[in-house]
């Protein structure tokens, strides 16, 4: 095929042209990681003020995944197999993690808490620091936390180790134990056989949650708190 | 087919300006508006290390709006035809290479994008070859485009109509 001629003579008009859209290009990417950025160290403001939770003493279910485990025994048993970064896991919690608390604390239900970690490093360190706060006793106010601050991006570069032990101190987990735990990375062991369990009990994505060993299919697009409740409370 | 081309070239030009230019301009816009979003999916193919992922999920959807607009309003077709041609050749590879591996995704082409549930791997693997011919096309639109950049509606014109 014969080319069309190109006007001569336009090359600086060219360069003009190519060095705007680069601008348009740099500006964009500038403007999107600073807004990202801001987002995620304002969310850390949200935890001001949070009062810890009186201890809660947690075991781990070597038979069931290695979950963390709290009310061993009881009859009424839920599962929540979540990973930290999964925003439809938040979705989950937004909606329901204020009656699960309800549950633990009034002794309704065992609730295990399957804390996976495919979905990046981050995954992993935050999964890791959640045993380790399970050790002090303050899984949950852990838990309720890395919700609130959760990014929208996954794997940016936000839950370090550092981050999550100034995450756990902003919510009162002061102890060198937990902070050595986290940045030592000390349950990764744990974190591999709770992701390692997944295949085991059918689970393929977060949230999944089984309620007295089986499944929980929600019905309405979104979690509602009602929907769940009944579920519960009907088994 | 030749006589054709030369009667009817610069309504052609004019054509496939408008359709690469515009599925880019929908496919940028709405990215644009979600940035995070974009540079998620682009994390999610698994194709490049994460943070330099992230930064081209978010330098894309700028990039795709900034060829939609060069396009469209007729300026610097060739090299604007060049760059969509290439963009959709990474497409195309990166579609087709996450499906060679297994990878169960929304494409995020217009916004969205991630893992998606295993139980819906027969429809994924429709999607990506309907994704792939898509942008086959648009890439064959971009060709067309390289060899006859001007035509009607251009703010640039053709320095000798041929």
């Amino acid at each position: 095929m014969a080319k069309q001629q190109v006007k001569s003579g336009d090359n600086t008009t060219r360069w003009i042209v190519i060095a705007m859209v680069l601008l348009v290009v740099v500006t964009g990417v500038v403007f999107s990681l600073m807004s990202q950025s801001n987002k995620e160290n304002a969310s850390l403001a949200a935890l001001d003020g949070t009062k810890l939770q009186s201890a809660i003493v947690s075991t781990i279910d070597t038979a069931n995944g290695s979950a963390i485990t709290l009310n061993a025994g009881l009859p009424k048993t839920i599962d929540i197999w979540e990973d930290p970064q999964c925003p439809v896991c938040k979705n989950f919690e937004d909606a329901n993690g204020g009656y699960i608390d309800s549950l633990i604390r009034d002794k309704k239900a065992t609730v295990r808490f399957h804390v996976l970690s495919f979905l990046g490093d981050e995954s992993v360190r935050a999964a890791n620091a959640s045993f380790c706060a399970a050790d002090e006793g303050q899984y949950l106010d852990f838990h309720h936390a890395l919700y609130a601050v959760q990014s929208s991006l996954e794997n940016s570069g936000f839950w370090t180790n550092d981050k999550l032990v100034s995450i756990g101190k902003k919510i009162g987990i002061n102890s060198t134990k937990f902070a050595n735990c986290v940045t030592k990375g000390s349950k990764i062991d744990l974190v591999k056989t709770n992701y390692d369990s997944m295949p085991k009990f059918g689970v393929k994505g977060t949230p999944t949650v089984f309620i007295n060993g089986k499944l929980w299919e929600r019905k309405s697009p979104d979690f509602n708190l009602a929907e769940f409740k009944a579920a519960v409370e009907a088994a | 087919m030749k006589e054709f081309n030369t009667r009817f070239q610069s309504y052609v030009t004019l054509i496939g300006r408008l359709l690469l230019g515009g599925v880019l301009l929908v496919a940028g816009g709405i990215k644009v508006a979600k940035p995070t979003d974009s540079a998620n999916a682009v994390a999610a193919y698994k194709l490049l290390p994460t943070n330099v992922a992230h930064l081209f999920g978010y330098a894309l959807p700028w990039l795709e709006v900034a060829i939609a607009l060069l396009l469209i309003i007729g300026i610097m077709v060739r090299p604007a035809a060049i760059a969509g041609g290439v963009i959709m050749l990474i497409f195309i590879g990166a579609i087709g290479s996450a499906w060679a591996r297994g990878l169960l995704l929304d494409c995020g082409c217009f916004g969205g994008g991630g893992e998606i549930d295993p139980s819906l791997a027969s429809q994924v693997h429709r999607t990506y070859f309907i994704e792939i011919m898509r942008d086959l096309g648009l890439a064959l639109t971009a060709l067309y485009l390289y060899f006859f950049p001007y035509g009607k509606l251009s703010f640039e014109k053709a320095a000798v109509e041929e």
